[in-house]
């Protein structure tokens, strides 16, 4: 079976959205170099087979494995190793085959995949959607020294464009290129699309880079140290019922005289086992660092991950804080990126920290949204993690909200910045959500029988998938309607004026130069990585500009009229 | 109860500046319909079941379904009523529910593509759905009951208009 590029292939990529500028002309057969997988990608690949087949076998004879044992003698026995081995060359066989026919191609505008040995599949992912660049190494890969290049655009589940396996080199100099190219740089040889502006990039490297494009410049911003983690995830929620159903476990054991009446909670305790073995091993080595590309996240004990987010890609982010967190003031930092999927997936990729002291919450914060809006985002974000009523100029629920939320009433709040929507909740589980006013999806307004008798309403705001879903239960109806009314302006405004989806277009060329990232003392208008903020175009003023600047024409009140 | 029990001074699933268009009350037979296919056969059956075996309890059953139904047609010329929309400049506003209210807000610019739906039962009443989606799977902004011609020219609308003000995620 040969791959024949003139094949017609299913089109089977995610539509570009309807008005989108058409990629198309550049058709298949234009696409110049095509390139494949690393061979050793099959003895790789083909190993997941067997071992699939494997576990199926061990789950289906688990039960009774001394009669299975019994079973196995003399030709039997020979008979399984066979059939194993025939399953093993069907798995490698397969996937050598699969390999064969995977090649991918980078032009300036896509990246292009084709797969599939019976259903052929061809993919092509919009560089400027592009959302996020993931290296993955699982531990195989990165025993031999490969890894998988991820790019996620925001097509919902599935719509990842999965490049595994290649050199570990070459990956990274394959997302140095990838997102170079999404930011809307040129390849250095090629006939600039766009006049260049002359101020923007006169003295700025990347036009004459060499033919590889340079790795960005990257400064480490935070790291977890592993015994942070490990007390941390002892004294996490699921730590304490882990024990307690232990205990049960004993006291079942005693009181039954019989040791077998344990096993009935074998079950959960697995469960709560692999919860925290699976958050100690994604949240091991976790390093973040900025860079003119984005954001860089490592992690990972067995599978080492290094995300890379772009700038402006983040939706939402919240800071949480469970009850036993509150001694130490620890605060698990947890990021919407469209593209990440939700489930299993979304857990490990949505991390932006798993356990950061105040001071390291502020710099994630920062690492998202360099300029909250607000003179002094210290107190802010104070008032944010800890306050209550109208603490740090918070909108809070009325007091008539305590007969809905009897515990929990004084913590809801909202404040609304220059540039960011900031709500508050949970008294135990203490919870901040921050969500840029350009990245408003679109917003509700909610209220249930009691809420209306008491003239109260939710104020809704719908973020692409992810664990961050903001929202400020029983306000006062009337300044909710007023939240929703001018929320919906602001977002208006934030978006005309925000960066472009190519970053790199409306702030210039990257300075080798990585701003110092402090996050209390960092200038407000600061684009990490940003050189000069030159903008190319009338309408795109940089994220960074000093608010104001078309943005919303009024000073935003503090407290949008708080209850009396 | 309480003292600071104060109603909102302005109604706030009704804002000033908007003029609502209710949706077809079509969708009451629509909705109806689809009740009666459900339900019909499980009343007869209940009878059916009660008259065979002649227990006189067993016609508790029967007269639970037949309390729904009556529940179900006090409550859905209400739900009907309720449902409506609002085109303003720059984004759409769907509004539903008596009991549960919700109100939300589509801006224009953050629509990635338009559901026009039309069932077999709608299609007999003449009515047909739209729905917005966002890149955010939260937001539920679906219009039932809408006249065919009505929901293209909105189709077509909220395309035009999300093309205009285009502004990725």
């Amino acid at each position: 079976m040969t791959s024949t590029p003139e094949t017609p292939s299913t089109h089977s990529a995610p539509e570009p959205p309807r008005s989108a500028p058409d990629v198309d002309g550049v058709s298949d057969e234009d696409v110049t170099g095509w390139r494949r997988m690393h061979p050793v990608t099959p003895a790789l690949k083909g190993w997941k087979v067997l071992v699939a087949v494997l576990a199926i076998g061990w789950f289906q004879v688990g039960e009774n494995i001394e009669q299975a044992i019994d079973l196995l003698h003399g030709p039997a026995f020979l008979a399984l190793i066979g059939g194993i081995l025939l399953i093993g060359l069907i798995g490698f066989g397969y996937s050598a085959i699969a390999w064969r026919v995977t090649r991918f191609a980078v032009t300036d505008e896509a990246v292009h995949l084709r797969t599939g040995i019976l259903f052929r599949q061809q993919r092509q992912a919009r560089l400027d959607r592009l959302q996020a660049v993931d290296v993955v190494q699982p531990l195989l890969a990165r025993l031999v020294g490969l890894a998988e290049l991820k790019l996620e655009v925001a097509g919902g589940s599935g719509s990842a464009v999965s490049l595994a396996f290649l050199r570990e080199a070459d990956a990274e100099a394959l997302r140095a290129e990838l997102l170079a190219l999404s930011a809307g740089l040129q390849r250095p040889g090629s006939v600039p699309v766009a006049p260049p502006a002359d101020g923007a990039e006169a003295d700025a490297p990347a036009p004459v880079a060499p033919v590889p494009f340079e790795v960005a410049p990257e400064r480490q911003v935070y790291e977890l140290p592993m015994g942070r983690l490990v007390r941390a995830t002892l004294r996490s929620g699921a730590v304490p019922v882990l024990l307690l159903v232990a205990a049960g476990a004993i006291t079942l054991a005693v009181v039954s005289r019989d040791i077998s009446a344990a096993f009935v909670l074998v079950a959960p305790l697995f469960a709560g086992v692999t919860f925290v073995w699976s958050r100690i091993n994604q949240g091991a080595n976790f390093r973040a660092a900025i860079s003119p590309d984005g954001i860089r996240l490592r992690h990972g004990l067995t599978e080492a991950r290094a995300q890379t987010v772009p700038p402006g890609r983040v939706q939402a982010i919240r800071l949480r804080q469970g009850p036993l967190w509150r001694g130490p003031d620890w605060w698990r930092v947890e990021i919407n990126v469209a593209g990440y999927g939700q489930g299993d997936q979304q857990q490990r990729d949505t991390v932006l920290h798993p356990v950061a002291t105040r001071d390291e919450a502020m710099t994630a914060l920062w690492l998202v949204l360099p300029d909250l809006g607000v003179q002094d985002p210290t107190e802010l974000v104070t008032a944010a993690l800890t306050g209550r009523d109208d603490d740090g100029g918070f909108t809070p629920a009325p007091r008539r909200a305590r007969w809905v939320d009897p515990v929990g009433w004084r913590r809801h709040g909202v404040r609304v910045t220059e540039r960011a929507l900031v709500t508050r909740s949970g008294r135990i589980w203490r919870s901040v959500d921050v969500v840029p006013h350009e990245r408003t999806q679109s917003l509700g307004l909610e209220q249930g029988p009691i809420q209306r008798r008491l003239g109260l309403a939710s104020f809704v705001l719908h973020s692409t998938p992810g664990p961050v879903s903001p929202r400020v239960n029983h306000l006062d109806a009337a300044v909710a309607a007023e939240l929703l009314d001018e929320q919906a302006e602001r977002a208006r405004n934030a978006r005309a004026t925000a960066t472009p989806e190519q970053w790199m277009r409306a702030v210039g060329a990257p300075t080798p130069a990585v701003p110092n990232p402090v996050p209390t003392t960092a200038p407000a208008g600061e684009v990490p990585g940003a050189g000069s903020t030159v903008p190319t175009g009338p309408t795109t003023a940089p994220a960074g500009e000093v608010p104001g600047a078309g943005s919303t024409g009024s000073p935003v009140p503090p407290a949008a009229g708080a209850d009396g | 109860m309480t003292s600071d029990a104060v109603p909102g001074t302005r109604e706030p699933f009704d804002p000033t500046d908007v003029t609502w268009t209710p949706v077809s009350s079509r969708l009451v037979g629509a909705r109806l319909t689809v009740t009666a296919i459900v339900l019909a056969p499980i009343l007869v059956l209940l009878v059916l079941l009660a008259v065979l075996v002649g227990a006189a309890w067993l016609w508790a059953f029967p007269a639970v379904v037949v309390l729904l139904v009556l529940w179900i047609l006090w409550l859905v010329p209400r739900q009907v009523r309720a449902l409506a929309y609002a085109e303003r400049a720059d984004d759409l506003l769907v509004r539903r529910g008596i009991m549960f209210r919700s109100l939300v807000v589509v801006p224009y610019g953050r629509m990635q593509y338009v559901d026009v739906n039309a069932g077999p039962i709608a299609r007999k009443f003449g009515i047909a759905s739209v729905q917005l989606h966002t890149a955010s799977s939260a937001t539920s902004a679906s219009i039932e009951g809408l006249p065919p011609h009505e929901a293209a020219r909105l189709r077509d609308r909220m395309a035009s208009r999300g093309e205009a003000r285009l502004a990725g995620l």
